[in-house]
């Protein structure tokens, strides 16, 4: 039987809380109503986004909101393709908060705003579909779940992963019993990234208000060949922000074990010397109980790819040893591949044979459909924020025990801080500029 | 049904009846009757020479035609592009000024057709621009100022090339669906949107231009359609760099071979200068709303009193161009490199009509804010195909 099973789940579970939530209702959805719904961030994300839910007949996109007006038209184009409401183009989301009309707010700006921007969302009572990772630091994230339970909104987490089917064949697998005691988990995060541009600060360009994108981050100066993902004031590091896709799989593959005992990693930069703040380099250990998941993450690794859109939805493998984004989970009895990105899994036994394997798809239409599901009928979504809360913090615990010079970090789950070192305490939590402070009372 | 201005040419003698252009199609330049005649050899077999007039007094050195013939050997059922290497004459490449122009094609034994007779030829031209070799003031970077991968490096001294003086027009690419198309590659359902496209599709797979939409840029096509256009008349897209240059002219205007024309100003932030597409209530090209005379996409050529320093339309707004460059972003390693697209569109913000603004796309992405225009530069490895073709005078 599985070590899991036998382990004593904190009461904040949401194993035990999800069933049992009672979320308040927004406003009676009719049957031919549409629920509205507003966009912040225009990047990649929230452009596909807004796309994929001006296409659902059951929503339209009333704005599309980002700090820099050239991201508009790309955005607009792609809602007015499918629906024939046009929206609002606006840079301040405040706009967004204020209309009542607006049931539903998609934050897809970069980590530094996904705190602020949820919990205002959820105090102007709009559920909320927020991209991951899904906060700058453990302390906001602990604040949006906060803010969610208090003003009872449904608060979806974009680890799309979590509503493919094959995945929840995989952890049925494993329960099971089939792969013995998992003692062992392996999340890889390994690619290769490109180097910032060596270019001198510069003028913010026309049209973009860069303070509002600041935020509650540092203004730093405007640097167009600075990429966001790579600085502390406006991420939690490239890897965190991709494996934590790897990661939650891991975790809900072993039944969402909640916290590390302990953290510890080796790592910094060591090919991509550009400037960046976040490491490119990142070995960690992280110990739940008699459980220990391992993170494999380079920057530099070309040779390791993402699985190719063309195996994603298809009977097809990846190439395991070369797949960027896969999960390796080992038991006393037998050994599983796990794919992200509708990669599947491949199951071998103790003599090293193949047993089991499933195609995989990959669900980011589930997890909309899951979202649009729960904000009618008010239930906890598959990736609620407290689970997004959850397979994050682990990164952050190993992004802050590199800023402590590597250390193995022991954490206390009740009061989510550091016991051995109050150093890394500080990093529990960020500066926020005058005007965007998130509050302690939320 | 619209299908062709052409008639099968006939071997008379040693005359082949007049054969086909496809004058009629806006922005195609008017070749008017184009005759094709054979000549004998002493020993090298029969030579085709194709003759037209080009009329056109606006031909100039700096505003050239882009000529390109294309030939059937099956009554019209396939065509292919006349390999330029095995031409002869003033009629086909860049032409620098107008007059009678002659075509020698030796090709007789390489077209593998017995009898001249089986062969049409179709005679092609667009008006170009000459963006002479040498250095400009590259201010972007590819993706908005993001510069993720630098897999091709921004070459601030683009060698000579020319531009095609306007957007790719509905009527252009429906000429090329209705010789290629078929049963519908290159021409989706979205096209037939007429308020942001215009070109339906017929129940036996031929294509119309809405009447009144020919001159309109062509929209909803993806960058593959973009390429297999161009590859169809011998050009390829621009790359960021020739782009951008197109957009705020060389440090000097006639190039550095010669240098004699400083540029102005080199680091212009608009085709026309500096001022807002908008300013003091003059407007300058095609974006978002309808204060500039069009709510969707205009007519090729609107705005040319504000065309660049190369005299070429549209670079700003209208519709956003498709470009070679690609990269792929960190987030989506594994997939097909994103393009770069550039210029604004009818549905951007005024500032990002401008020079540096860059925008990224998915190849196979096909919008009502996206078109296309082509270039041709001189022999080199220039485009990732290779070398391009031979100019000549």
């Amino acid at each position: 039987m599985s070590p899991l099973n036998r382990r004593d789940f904190m009461k904040t579970s949401v194993g035990a809380a999800a069933a049992l939530a009672a979320l308040a209702p927004a406003r009676s959805y009719g049957a031919n109503d549409k629920i509205v719904i507003g966009v912040m961030g225009l990047g990649g994300r929230g452009t596909y986004l807004a796309q994929k839910f001006a296409e659902r007949p059951e929503t339209e996109i009333a704005y599309l909101c980002d700090p820099n007006t050239r991201r508009f038209s790309r955005a607009r184009n792609a809602v007015e393709e499918e629906q024939d409401r046009s929206p609002k183009l606006v840079q301040d989301f405040r706009r967004i908060l204020d209309d009542k009309n607006v049931d539903v707010f998609i934050n897809a700006t970069p980590d530094h705003w996904h705190g602020l921007g949820t919990i205002m969302a959820c105090q102007a009572g709009k559920d909320v579909y927020v991209e991951k990772p899904l906060a700058h630091n453990i302390w906001e994230g602990r604040k949006m779940v906060e803010a969610a339970r208090k003003y009872k909104r449904v608060v979806q987490v974009g680890m799309q992963s979590r509503s493919a089917p094959y995945v929840h064949k995989a952890k049925e697998y494993i329960k099971s019993g089939k792969l013995g005691d998992v003692y062992l988990v392996r999340v890889y995060n390994m690619m290769q990234h490109p180097k910032q541009a060596d270019t001198p600060d510069g003028p913010v360009p026309d049209g973009f208000d860069y303070d509002l994108w600041c935020g509650p981050a540092a203004k730093l100066p405007y640097n167009p060949s600075r990429r966001w993902l790579n600085q502390w004031e406006y991420s939690c590091g490239p890897i965190a922000g991709d494996a934590v896709h790897q990661f939650d799989l891991a975790r809900f593959l072993t039944d969402d074990i909640p916290y590390p005992d302990a953290v510890s990693q080796t790592g910094g930069i060591r090919s991509l010397k550009d400037g960046r703040d976040a490491p490119d380099t990142q070995m960690a250990i992280f110990e739940y109980g008699p459980l220990t998941m391992t993170m494999d993450a380079t920057l530099w690794t070309p040779y390791m790819k993402k699985i190719p859109a063309g195996i994603r939805d298809s009977d097809q493998f990846p190439k395991w040893p070369f797949c960027s984004t896969k999960v390796e989970i080992l038991g006393t009895e037998g050994f599983m591949y796990f794919g992200r990105h509708g990669g599947g899994w491949e199951l071998y036994d103790g003599d090293g044979d193949l047993v089991h394997s499933e195609y995989g798809r990959q669900a980011d239409k589930e997890h909309q459909d899951n979202f649009m599901e729960c904000v009618r009928t008010r239930k906890h979504p598959t990736s609620d924020v407290e689970i997004g809360h959850l397979s994050v913090l682990p990164f952050h615990i190993a992004n802050i025990s590199y800023r402590v010079g590597n250390r193995r970090l022991q954490f206390d789950a009740a009061t989510e801080t550091f016991t051995n070192c109050d150093e890394a305490n500080q990093y529990l939590k960020r500066q926020y500029r005058p005007g965007w402070v998130v509050p302690e009372t939320v | 049904m619209v299908r062709q201005r052409c008639v099968r040419s006939m071997l008379v003698g040693w005359v082949l009846v007049a054969v086909c252009c496809s004058s009629g199609y806006a922005r195609w330049l008017d070749l008017g009757d184009v005759k094709v005649r054979q000549e004998p050899t002493e020993l090298g077999g029969p030579k085709t020479i194709i003759e037209y007039d080009l009329k056109d007094t606006g031909i100039t050195p700096a505003l050239p035609a882009y000529v390109f013939l294309r030939y059937s050997k099956d009554f019209g059922d396939t065509w292919q592009l006349m390999p330029t290497d095995y031409l002869q004459g003033n009629g086909f490449g860049i032409v620098e000024k107008p007059g009678p122009k002659e075509v020698i094609w030796w090709g007789l034994g390489q077209t593998g057709v017995a009898d001249l007779g089986q062969v049409e030829v179709r005679a092609r031209a667009m008006a170009m621009a000459r963006v002479p070799g040498g250095q400009f003031i590259m201010k972007s970077l590819p993706g908005a100022g993001r510069d993720e991968a630098k897999r091709r490096q921004p070459n601030s001294a683009p060698p000579l090339f020319y531009m095609a003086r306007y957007e790719t027009t509905l009527a252009m690419y429906a000429d090329y669906l209705n010789e290629v198309g078929g049963e519908g590659a290159g021409w989706n359902r979205r096209m037939s949107r007429e308020d942001r496209c215009g070109i339906a599709q017929n129940s036996d797979h031929t294509y119309r231009v809405v009447e009144g939409r020919e001159n309109y840029p062509v929209t909803y096509v993806s960058w593959y359609d973009a390429m297999g256009f161009l590859q169809w008349c011998g050009l390829r897209l621009p790359t960021e760099a020739e782009w951008e240059k197109a957009v705020r002219g060389g440090l000097y205007l006639d190039g550095d071979a010669t240098k004699q024309q400083p540029n102005p100003l080199p680091e212009r932030q608009f085709p026309w200068g500096n001022e807002a597409p908008d300013a003091n209530g003059v407007y300058r090209c095609n974006f978002d709303g309808e204060a500039d005379g069009f709510s969707h996409t205009a007519p090729v050529g609107s705005f040319a009193e504000f065309a660049g320093p190369y005299a070429i339309c549209d670079l700003a707004g209208n519709v956003a161009e498709w470009t070679l460059d690609w990269y792929s972003t960190s987030y989506h390693a594994g997939l097909d490199g994103f393009r770069v697209v550039r210029g604004g569109s009818w549905m951007a913000v005024p500032v990002a009509c401008d020079a540096v603004t860059g925008a990224t796309q998915l190849p196979l992405k096909e919008t009502s804010i996206m078109g296309f225009r082509g270039v041709i530069g001189v022999i080199g490895p220039i485009g990732p195909m290779g070398p391009i073709g031979p100019i000549t005078k």
